[in-house]
């Protein structure tokens, strides 16, 4: 009775080092918590998050994703093919996406209360996916495809430990024990890649009365670099040189024990196929004897390098597939640490080694083109990796080998995509569309109501060495109130998503019952697609000068006032009497040259000169007046600036 | 220069015909003062037109910046809130008092009661009780009623309780006697007195008390304790007058409780204590849960958190063997930076969450007890804080770590253990709600035995609520239209949508609905729609479009309309004002030239 009410929630920890090519180290953490419907339909809960479980009843979630990220995971160096990269490499920023078990008319309405819910969970601002246009719903070519998608990303989100700690919150043991501990802020935020994934399946729904649960995996993807200072000193000559490092250095912290709740609790040390096969070669090399092959006993002596402590299990992938190596598992159990023993991993390099991740078929990238703030064009191009040619030519052999690329995009509504324009290069030689695009989708954007969507499967031949797509689009205009406050900065396009489903990115290792286990290496043989993100693009719109309005009001107000003004002053004219007094005023002129003049006419005239009537108390007026003018004005200005102050 | 002479010299001739025939006819005519033509009113009258369409404009842009207001009925907000303050709200009770083996006079008892009754009760400010009492005198098998016609009496049936029903020692029998008797379709309280040997004062846990008097007992006597228990435990609820918590209700806007239980393991390390809600949900819960049914609409949840330590420290007693964490320190027990008790995504809205939380002390700290201010051990060793919930410190069986087992293999809090929490849960909820949990009533005139329902709540208590409810609910449903109604009176630029207006009114039919039911004494439907007009109110008080005051304020308006309306108007203005000197200049002119004509002629 009490084994099975402890089996129905529970709660796994596990991480998972990788040495990277670029004297980089993955880490990345694993969680998954699991619970039954049993006890999550309740509402009381033993282990599992209740704020989770009370989400996946309310808007009733069939699977969601929610991934907070920051950098850009470098698929070059850092491999594309392996589950890891292709399942937690996320695009910057913000991205949900959500499949609803409700009727197509309520979708819209639960995924708008979910972005909510979700922003106040993780003190982020999800709820910009709320109105239409930024989300969107993939019909085919998203994996998880099915009609109850919805999918958006906000690529300028910033992300920070306010995102982490809720998200901490999930966890029973939070970062106070267990794995989570070596989750120092600093350290981690001072990466070069830092994803933050929650990823929640619930099967079944509670009213068809299946045998259902939530599972929720919640995972933390970092790329650190090592603190190399040790190996330069001993190795100064040798610049290739792999950094030695611990878990101490990389995290500042250590491992003290496990989460008690957890129910299993394992550190994995990854050697990718690469690394092994180079390991390998290297080693024959050396001695010459030519063993064929290594097992699990003999690899981790090799002297290559050196682990702080040893494994308790050495996983070798079981190489069906791919000719070049099979990458080696080391398992360390947490439980056998403790405080006064803590765990600390570390590795320390004893030759140079140089090695190569793999990557995906091809390496995908996308740029703008064009200038100007009228129109340009967005290109993907895809790249042949010359390191998958080995197995690609593998089935290879027949003339008729095609190589599936599913392309995802979402592009917002002000950059206007003319979908006619689609030009697709195939070994920089232009094709017909017809020829390389078997299937494409697309659903337009409407103005301020739906972004565009474009879905297409390409088919590509074996022997490409690169492809591209571009595609020409004209630049919208918002209205005022749609700029953000930011607005010269520039807008984003969301990354496109680029998915290979004849390729799967998956580890199979030997079978055993402790790789069932752990939810971690079960996740690695599960055969998923490759996918990799391309680059959020960066479009600048034009920006208005946000006083326009009030310039132009004023300006049409003055020339309004202007011909107003002028045509009453018409309308009133009395062009004689003006003319009259006018002339009348000049004969009076009282200037003292004009009084000059006077006196002279009169003296060649002969006359007496006769001084003008009332010139000084004409002038005296006058001052008076002006006086009074500027007297008026410099009191209403007072009068004004007291009113309103 | 050159120009004016140029138009000088062209114009002259042109001028000189338009010039009025010099005076060389009359020499005293001069052309400044006089004038032998009528003044035009052409120039005059364009002008004036022209200032009065501008002025005709004004009305038109007015209309046309003005901005949406929904129309509140601001009178009948101001009605409510007077008519609720001046008349006090009333409810309706029906006492009914049974005497058997007295011999007097019904009507003589019944004034001395309500002489009682009158002493007694004290007025509440917001709402008070009108109440109506009849008194039976049972003599078996015909009884004396007063008044004769009052329904209340009449339902009773003479002769079906007897006073060898009270000989037996079994209160809950008695009281399941009395409400198969008294159960009619009225809602009454009764108080039933008996002559018998041993003296025994009870309250049911329905609507009625009984009490058995000795032979001796004066009838005044027992009219000041039937008085007493009428008001302060049927109509008060047997709590203290003026205690501010009468005033709150732990009830959401929306008229829903959230009772979030959390068990909280200290520190994981030493011991993971587990515990059976479901049973607990099951059984103690849910019957509270229905018994509270018409005050508010309850919901329970619960999780278990792990690493949650006490935000304050405990000091270590060695006369008790124990760690004591004393009563002034007790405001830091809850550490809201560890304790992610949470607000529960389920429940959305305006709902009042209450936190009930059992404490696992760590394996240092172990056992944990409370310390009361008078120095002693708290026997619950829990507390509440009123509007957030309470908190059980519960100490694991012997504080005992057991370090050697791996603490994962999950102990479970005994089922007894369990049972006890969870009486003080419902304890401390009775406190929230104001209730004491002692089964005794000492009132001025004697003690009364309380029956404790197992529902939690008995009948009149949650009568007791539901009445406070519906006038809490309705005083503040007032008050919050009150202030939306003067806010909106206030801001006079500020845009109100239909739907507040819409809600303003919905809410106060309710509150009108919930007034007249008060009245007409139907508990339940009034406090239902208290509730509703109460959540309306709070609905429309803060819709989120009165949130943002509108930016089109009067500086915005006149930045843009004044580039073009001050300069226009100063044209107008001063032309109409130049021709209308000018008109009446040179209409004295006329007028002083006709004189002297006049006076030539």
């Amino acid at each position: 009775m009490k084994k099975a009410k402890k089996q129905e929630e529970e709660f796994n920890e596990e991480l998972l080092l990788k040495p990277l090519p670029d004297r980089k180290v993955l880490a990345h953490f694993h969680f998954r918590s699991s619970a039954s419907l049993s006890t999550s339909n309740g509402g009381h809960h033993h282990l599992f998050p209740k704020a989770i479980s009370q989400l996946v009843q309310k808007f009733r979630v069939k699977e969601m994703e929610l991934s907070f990220t920051q950098g850009r995971w470098n698929y070059e160096s850092w491999g594309g093919f392996d589950p890891i990269p292709s399942s937690n490499a996320k695009p910057p920023g913000v991205e949900l996406w959500a499949v609803f078990d409700v009727p197509q008319h309520q979708i819209d309405a639960s995924w708008q209360n979910l972005t909510h819910t979700l922003s106040g969970l993780f003190c982020a601002s999800i709820n910009f996916l709320e109105s239409t246009t930024t989300y969107s719903a993939p019909e085919w070519s998203f994996p998880p495809a099915s009609g109850n998608l919805r999918y958006g990303t906000l690529p300028r989100e910033a992300v920070c430990t306010e995102n982490l700690t809720p998200w901490l919150k999930l966890l029973p043991c939070r970062d106070k024990a267990g794995i989570a501990v070596l989750l120092d802020r600093p350290s981690i935020y001072r990466g070069f890649y830092h994803s933050q994934r929650l990823h929640l399946t619930s099967t079944g729904s509670g009213s068809e009365g299946m045998v259902s649960g939530i599972i929720l995996e919640q995972t933390l993807t970092v790329v650190l670099q090592p603190n190399s200072q040790r190996a330069g000193m001993a190795y100064a000559s040798e610049r290739h040189i792999q950094p030695s490092w611990s878990l101490t250095s990389i995290f500042g912290k250590q491992v003290s024990g496990t989460c008690v709740l957890a129910k299993s609790s394992n550190v994995y040390l990854l050697l990718d196929r690469g690394l092994v096969a180079e390991l390998e070669h290297l080693h024959k090399e050396n001695e010459k004897s030519a063993e064929n092959g290594f097992t699990s006993q003999n690899f981790w002596t090799k002297p290559s390098f050196e682990l702080s402590a040893d494994p308790d299990r050495i996983f070798i992938e079981e190489n069906s597939l791919h000719s070049k190596g099979s990458s080696v598992l080391y398992k360390f159990q947490v439980e056998k640490y403790s405080e006064s023993e803590p765990f600390d991993l570390s590795l320390t390099w004893k030759i140079p080694v140089v090695w190569l991740s793999q990557q995906a078929p091809l390496h995908a990238s996308r740029f703008l083109m064009g200038s100007g703030n009228e129109r340009g064009a967005i290109a993907i191009s895809l790249k042949s990796t010359q390191l998958s040619e080995g197995f690609m030519g593998a089935n290879a052999d027949d003339e008729r080998c095609d190589l599936q690329v599913n392309v995802f995009q979402v592009v917002p509504w002000y950059v206007k995509v003319y979908f006619h324009s689609l030009q697709v290069f195939v070994n920089q030689q232009p094709k017909a569309i017809s020829d390389i695009i078997e299937k494409i989708h697309v659903s337009p954007s409407k103005d301020k109501v739906s972004p565009g969507v474009m879905e297409m499967v390409l088919k590509l031949p074996c022997k490409v060495n690169s492809a591209a797509l571009t595609i020409e689009f004209d630049k919208g205009f918002l209205h005022i109130d749609e700029y953000p406050p930011d607005a010269n900065q520039g807008f984003d396009i969301p990354s496109a998503i680029i998915s290979f489903p004849n390729f799967h990115a998956s580890m199979i290792f030997l079978k055993d019952d402790s790789v069932n286990k752990s939810p971690l290496l079960s996740k690695f043989q599960e055969k998923s697609p490759v996918m990799s993100y391309t680059e959020a693009l960066l479009v600048p719109l034009t920006t208005p000068d946000f006083s326009m309005p009030y310039n132009v009001i004023t300006i049409t107000c003055t020339v309004f006032a202007l011909y107003f003004g002028s045509l009453l002053n018409v309308l009133r004219r009395r062009v004689a009497e003006e003319e009259r007094f006018l002339k009348e005023k000049a004969a009076k002129k009282t200037g003292r040259l004009s009084l000059l003049l006077s006196k002279l006419s009169a003296k060649l005239r002969g006359r007496q000169w006769e001084p003008p009537s009332s010139p000084p108390a004409s002038s005296s007026f006058i001052n008076a007046k002006l006086v009074f003018k500027v007297i008026l004005v410099a009191g209403l200005a007072v009068g004004w600036q007291y009113f309103f102050s | 220069m050159p120009e004016i002479s140029d138009s000088d010299s062209s114009k002259l001739p042109d001028n000189a015909s338009k010039v009025p025939p010099q005076p060389q006819s009359q020499p005293d005519f001069d052309p400044k003062l006089m004038r032998e033509t009528k003044p035009g009113l052409k120039r005059l009258f364009l002008t004036l037109t022209v200032l009065f369409s501008f002025l005709l404009g004004f009305p038109f842009l007015w209309k046309s910046v003005e901005i949406y207001r929904s129309p509140l009925p601001f009178r009948e907000i101001d009605s409510l809130l007077t008519q609720l303050r001046s008349d006090t709200l009333l409810f309706p009770l029906h006492f009914h008092a049974l005497f058997i083996g007295f011999d007097s006079d019904p009507d003589r008892i019944r004034l001395s009661i309500l002489s009682e009754i009158t002493k007694v009760t004290s007025q509440n400010p917001k709402c008070s009780n009108n109440y109506t009492l009849s008194v039976t005198v049972d003599f078996g098998p015909r009884c004396l009623r007063f008044p004769i016609s009052s329904p209340h009496s009449i339902s009773y049936q003479c002769g079906s309780i007897t006073a060898t029903d009270f000989v037996q020692n079994d209160d809950v029998a008695v009281d399941e006697k009395l409400e198969s008797v008294f159960s009619g379709k009225t809602k009454e309280y009764s108080v039933v007195v008996v002559k018998g040997e041993s003296e025994k004062a009870v309250v049911g846990k329905y609507r009625h008390a009984w009490m058995v008097v000795g032979g001796g007992w004066e009838m005044e006597i027992a009219a000041v304790k039937v008085a007493e228990v009428l008001v302060k435990v049927f109509v008060n609820g047997g709590r203290e007058e003026g205690s501010i918590r009468n005033e709150f209700m732990p009830v959401g806007a929306d008229g829903k409780i959230v009772l979030s239980f959390n068990l909280l393991n200290a520190d994981p390390r030493d011991w993971v204590y587990d515990w059976d809600f479901r049973k607990i949900d099951d059984g103690l819960l849910a019957t509270m849960i229905d018994a509270l049914g018409p005050v508010a609409n309850i919901s329970v949840e619960s999780q278990v958190l792990y690493h949650t330590p006490k935000a304050s420290f405990s000091y270590w007693n060695q006369k008790l063997e124990s760690h004591v964490f004393s009563n002034k320190d007790l405001p830091f027990f809850v550490n809201s930076n560890e304790w992610h008790l949470d607000t529960s995504i389920a429940a959305g809205g305006r709902s009042k969450i209450l936190q009930f939380v059992v404490y696992v002390p760590s394996a240092k700290e172990c056992p944990l007890l409370l310390q009361l201010p008078n120095g002693e051990i708290s026997k619950t060793n829990g507390f509440i804080s009123p509007m957030w919930g309470g908190v059980i410190v519960w100490n694991p069986q012997g504080c005992l770590k057991d370090s050697e087992n791996k603490p994962t293999a999950g102990h479970r809090i005994p089922m007894q253990d369990l049972e006890n929490m969870f009486e003080v849960f419902i304890g401390q909820f009775r406190q929230i709600f104001g209730f004491k949990s002692v089964n005794v009533y000492a009132g001025a005139s004697g003690v009364w035995n309380l029956l404790p329902s197992e529902r939690g709540f008995t009948v009149w208590e949650v009568d007791v609520l539901s009445r406070q409810h519906t006038c809490f609910n309705l005083h503040s449903c007032a008050t919050t239209l009150g202030s939306l109604s003067r806010l909106v009176q206030s801001l006079p630029r500020m845009i109100i949508m239909d739907e507040i207006g819409k809600q303003v009114k919905l809410s106060l039919e309710a509150a009108k609905l919930a007034q007249s039911n008060a009245s007409s004494g139907v508990y339940e439907s009034s406090a239902a729609s208290s509730r509703k007009a109460r959540s309306l109110a709070e609905d429309s008080f803060f819709h989120p479009s009165i949130m943002s005051v509108s930016y089109y304020s009067f500086e915005h308006c006149f930045a843009v309309y004044s580039p073009f309306f001050l300069p226009v108007s100063m044209h107008i203005g001063l032309a109409a004002l130049r021709e209308l000197r000018r008109y009446k200049k040179e209409k004295a002119k006329y007028l002083a030239w006709k004189a002297k004509s006049n006076t030539a002629s």
